[in-house]
């Protein structure tokens, strides 16, 4: 073993680096921003979710409830009517809404506080806030009646998911989504950069192949392996893993070959400004993890701060997500607007990249 | 259609940056003839060879190819290009690599003929990834004339080739050449500068020289090619 040999690998490693602005970068400002994010995410939060509440109940122990929540931080509240609560749940505009029926007051002087609780349901992170704030509740209203012994047995309704939905059956719908495009992504990338390491990017293009069809071709390829992974992925999350579907197959696997076209054409686009497979590897996190943190897989846009929440807006991921959701937790079929919006978000923005992509072709070449 | 050159080069200048690795170069090249570029590394000589296939834009000047202004997708179909290193695909066998460009050049009828020109008809099953750098070169080659092009670049094809196949690409050229195939072969090899039947003498961006072999003698005063490049060299920087 001798010092002086290991300290020339050592000092040639170092020296590499030291022209390799970009690693230098990902290595010293990556970790700041990733963890800066997630700080922002967790902390920074100023957005409550909304919810209903619908009084049907004249008495004043519904009042000091209602009241309570009206004041919680946790939520936001307005005042509905209890007939068109599911239909703001629908179109998002409420996250939950809480009904204190008619006979509401008379049941706690009888010792049950039992308002009926409706959750949108279809992500998990949204429900704790409003079951929070109304555990406040509760306990204020026991502070009132104090003496007395009173059960809360809220009935809680979903109008999606529910009780029998475990952890995976939510996070499923979004990762049958994101596996495949990210494994995708990450292949392409690298291959688009071999053709050019190798030389064979030169000699295409001194052909009389268009960059059109190059990129059509790439994408085409690419995309028979990425439907035959989707289509792979589907049976195992459906029929081995049995996470739950209320959604049309088919429709499922569209969402997911969008995505995968989409990936493919990322991967293009961004190959063009890699030199080398290094380069390219080091794409990966700064396109993974935003996304992972940002599109609502694990924490839901709408409690995002609103900064962070105009930049998950203009993510592609965060609509192809939401699609997936809606598709397999919601049952979504193309009648939906919000499927609709979704599909086309991201049928647009691989439209978007395949432009992109050809343009930017020839300009990278010499 | 075409003029009486196959490929005009007029005035031309290119820069990367500040670098200037073209600078004001005007040669013509007849058709069917077998054009030498030839020059020490970091020339030009490669920059020339793209300019002419349209892989970069000259600026200024003008390059013009069978008749053709470049950059033009529609020539590119009667251009082979054979890059410096054998660009090939690695995971495909050998027929597989030159289907390839067959077909992208609408060719796919010439993919035997090409394999056996280069002989390599016989490993045409193997994998690319697994040949002799030499039998790559070949390889390479017959992936740039399997279209028959009309004009044919090839940049420094016989770097890192034993003798005998160098004897053997050569051969290959002159017979495309008598089928009135045009050829501008670059090289840093003097002696491969005989077998041309014109020359253009590069250095620093600059065309030093332009002749037959035995012209470029006269010009440098010397019967040995390599002192009459580094005669005219230096005749230059003076």
């Amino acid at each position: 073993m001798s010092g002086h040999r290991v300290r020339a690998i050592t000092r040639r490693l170092l020296q590499g680096f030291r022209r390799d602005r970009r690693t230098l970068a990902l290595l010293f400002v990556a970790p700041i921003v990733i963890l800066g994010l997630l700080g922002y995410l967790m902390r920074g939060s100023s957005s409550v979710p909304a919810v209903g509440i619908a009084n049907e109940d004249s008495g004043p122990a519904s009042a000091v409830v209602a009241d309570v929540l009206r004041h919680s931080s946790h939520i936001e509240t307005s005042d509905i009517d209890a007939s068109e609560g599911d239909a703001k749940l629908r179109d998002g505009s409420l996250v939950a809404y809480v009904v204190f029926p008619q006979d509401f007051t008379q049941k706690v002087a009888a010792g049950t506080v039992s308002p009926e609780v409706h959750l949108e349901g279809s992500q998990p992170g949204e429900d704790s806030p409003v079951i929070q704030a109304l555990q406040q509740a509760m306990t204020s209203l026991a502070s009132q009646v104090a003496g007395r012994n009173v059960s809360f047995q809220p009935h809680i309704n979903y109008l999606y998911g529910g009780s029998n939905y475990d952890t995976l059956d939510y996070f499923g719908a979004a990762f049958v989504g994101l596996v495949v495009f990210f494994l995708v992504f990450v292949i392409t990338i690298v291959s688009f950069l071999n053709e050019r390491s190798q030389g064979t990017l030169e000699r295409l293009m001194a052909s009389p192949l268009r960059r059109g069809e190059i990129v059509l071709g790439y994408m085409l390829g690419f995309t028979v392996l990425a439907l035959v992974q989707a289509a792979e992925v589907l049976v195992f999350a459906l029929a081995i893993l049995k996470i739950q579907n209320h959604g049309n197959v088919l429709l499922i696997f569209g969402m997911e070959a969008l995505m995968a076209i989409a990936a493919v054409n990322l991967g293009i686009f961004l190959s063009m400004f890699a030199r080398s497979e290094f380069q390219a590897v080091q794409f990966i996190p700064l396109v993974v993890v935003p996304q992972m943190l940002l599109s609502g897989i694990i924490f839901p846009v709408s409690s995002e701060p609103t900064a962070l929440q105009y930049l998950s807006n203009v993510l592609p991921l965060t609509y192809a997500v939401n699609g997936m959701r809606d598709i397999m937790v919601k049952g979504a079929d193309l009648t939906w607007s919000a499927l609709q919006l979704d599909a086309a978000v991201v049928a647009g923005f691989c439209v978007l990249l395949i432009v992109a992509g050809t343009a930017t072709l020839r300009r990278r070449l010499g | 259609m075409h003029d009486s050159y196959a490929v005009n080069v007029d005035d031309v200048s290119k820069s990367f940056g500040a670098f200037k690795a073209l600078n004001g170069v005007t040669l013509r090249v007849r058709q069917g003839e077998i054009y030498g570029l030839l020059g020490p590394n970091g020339a030009g000589k490669t920059t020339l060879i793209r300019l002419i296939c349209g892989l970069l834009e000259a600026h200024p000047g003008t390059v013009t190819v069978l008749g053709q202004r470049m950059p033009n997708v529609a020539v590119l179909r009667h251009i082979g290009y054979m890059t410096q290193q054998a660009a090939l695909y690695p995971g495909l066998s050998v027929e597989e690599n030159v289907a390839f460009f067959a077909s992208i050049n609408g060719a796919e009828d010439g993919v035997k003929e090409a394999l056996e020109l280069v002989q390599l008809y016989d490993r045409r099953a193997s994998v690319v990834a697994t040949l002799s750098g030499g039998m790559r070169q070949r390889c390479s080659l017959a992936c740039a004339l399997v279209h028959r092009p009309e004009l044919l670049l090839l940049d420094e094809p016989t770097v890192g080739i034993d003798p005998q196949l160098r004897v053997q690409f050569w051969e290959y050229f002159r017979r495309m050449a008598a089928a009135g195939t045009t050829l501008i072969v670059s090289s840093h090899v003097m002696d491969e500068a005989d077998r041309c039947q014109r020359l253009g003498l590069i250095q620093y961006g600059r065309l030093l020289a332009e002749g037959s072999p035995a012209d470029i003698r006269v010009q440098g005063g010397s019967q040995n090619l390599e002192e009459a490049f580094l005669a005219l060299a230096r005749r230059r920087e003076s």
